[in-house]
């Protein structure tokens, strides 16, 4: 149920040590990513609370990605050990209320990947864009 | 109904482990249990000498939270409960988050009536430590989980939107939950939760506690039964237990050496290999 013209807005949250870092190459390597991610850097992909991805879909976003260091690459040795347990339930748990979960997801980007980070956002905006926006399923 | 030799036999159990502190080593300062009153029933320290006629378990109530603040003021008190299952799985997780000293506390089981474990959808109506009664069988699934389960998400989010309408923001569920003890609560927390809604905004203030419920909730029913809005909140924390269970394994109250697996690493609690 795609809208016509309808660019979403997608909450990128990006641990400072590898994604932020991916994000950062791809704009010197000059690869272009869409402009729909609002980044927001956080020290460890581990700082995010489910809380913060919530207010983040309240406040208007169509789409959240949480973003860090692959596992085994952690800066703090065990930080997104908590996100890859905490952003399934998460993601469960807002479809158990009715948001798609294909809203949110959790992808691991380091900073050597700078490829892979345009994809990543690339596919994300793309689906966001076909699902259309959230206040078409959540409005009160 | 609890039959009225359950209530004598407990009565005694507490009479036997108040009053001759000798039996088995306890030297107990006393017992946390329900006491009649003016107004049905209400939470009580039985001490040595009391009149236990006035003791009595039922409705249920969650004495855990008792046990907990005595435990805290008292730094030494060594107390008993008078304990269902789903008042021993919640100390279970309390203790397992320093809110309960498992050294200081002695367990006076009983087990609940097939009809009780029927009403709560209770997994496991009875304690470890069974003293009185004989164990019923477990209760059946709330066949709401199943059924809002396999509902489309437009379904969900129609029928969660109104119950969630329906909120008056009382805070009742966490103030009467055994597991919500954070004295600085995310629900309070502005930066989560605007001030001055009603309903409250969704998708944050219902979905924080849920959250929060997922290495905890004990199933013990008492956030619904407290709710002034009778909103189907353990529809949604039976979600929550299940999914922990299948994604890492953890069964909240089962286990006090287990812990809490969502602050660990992945070496300290692996995920399941996928199903």
């Amino acid at each position: 149920m795609g809208v016509e013209g309808f660019e979403p807005r997608i909450v990128a949250f990006m641990c400072n040590w590898c994604t932020y870092a991916g994000a950062d190459n791809a704009g010197v390597a000059r690869l272009e990513s869409p402009a729909n991610i609002l980044p927001i850097r956080v020290m460890c992909s581990g700082r995010i609370s489910p809380e913060a991805v919530m207010r983040a879909f309240r406040a208007g976003a169509d789409g959240v990605l949480v973003m860090g260091c692959h596992i085994g690459d952690c800066h703090y040795a065990a930080g997104n050990h908590r996100t890859i347990k905490r952003m399934p339930l998460l993601r469960n748990l807002l479809s158990y209320v009715g948001v798609n979960p294909e809203r949110m997801e959790l992808v691991w980007v380091s900073a050597a990947e700078a490829p892979r980070f345009v994809q990543v956002t690339k596919a994300f905006t793309q689906k966001i864009k076909e699902l259309g926006p959230l206040s078409q399923e959540v409005t009160e | 109904m609890m039959s009225a030799s359950t209530l004598d036999e407990i009565r005694k159990a507490v009479a036997e482990r108040l009053n001759e502190p000798s039996k088995e080593g306890l030297r107990l300062d006393g017992v946390v249990a329900l006491r009649k009153s003016s107004q049905g029933v209400a939470p009580h320290l039985f001490q040595k000498g009391d009149d236990l006629s006035e003791l009595e378990i039922a409705p249920k109530y969650p004495l855990t939270t008792l046990v907990s603040k005595l435990h805290k003021r008292y730094p030494t008190i060594k107390l008993a409960i008078v304990a269902r299952g789903c008042d021993e799985r919640a100390y279970i997780e309390m203790a397992k988050r320093n809110q309960i000293d498992p050294d200081r506390l002695y367990i006076i089981g009983f087990a609940c009536t097939a009809e009780d474990a029927q009403e709560c959808y209770c997994p496991e109506p009875f304690p470890k430590n069974l003293v009185v009664g004989v164990a019923p069988a477990p209760g059946p699934a709330n066949p709401l989980v199943a059924k809002y389960d396999a509902m489309p998400l437009a379904e969900r989010r129609e029928f969660w939107k109104q119950q969630f309408l329906k909120c008056l923001k009382c805070y009742g569920c966490r103030n009467i939950c055994p597991e919500c003890f954070c004295e600085a609560c995310a629900m309070e927390d502005m930066a989560w939760v605007e001030p001055g809604l009603l309903a409250p905004p969704f998708p944050t203030f219902h979905l924080i506690r849920a959250m929060h419920m997922a290495s905890r909730c004990v199933a013990c029913r008492e956030c619904e039964h407290a709710c002034p809005a009778h909103i189907p909140l353990t529809v949604l924390y039976d979600l929550m237990r299940r999914d922990i269970n299948d994604l890492l394994g953890y069964l909240p109250g089962a286990d006090i050496q287990a812990k809490p697996p969502l602050s660990l690493s992945l070496e300290q609690s692996p995920l399941r290999e996928a199903r």
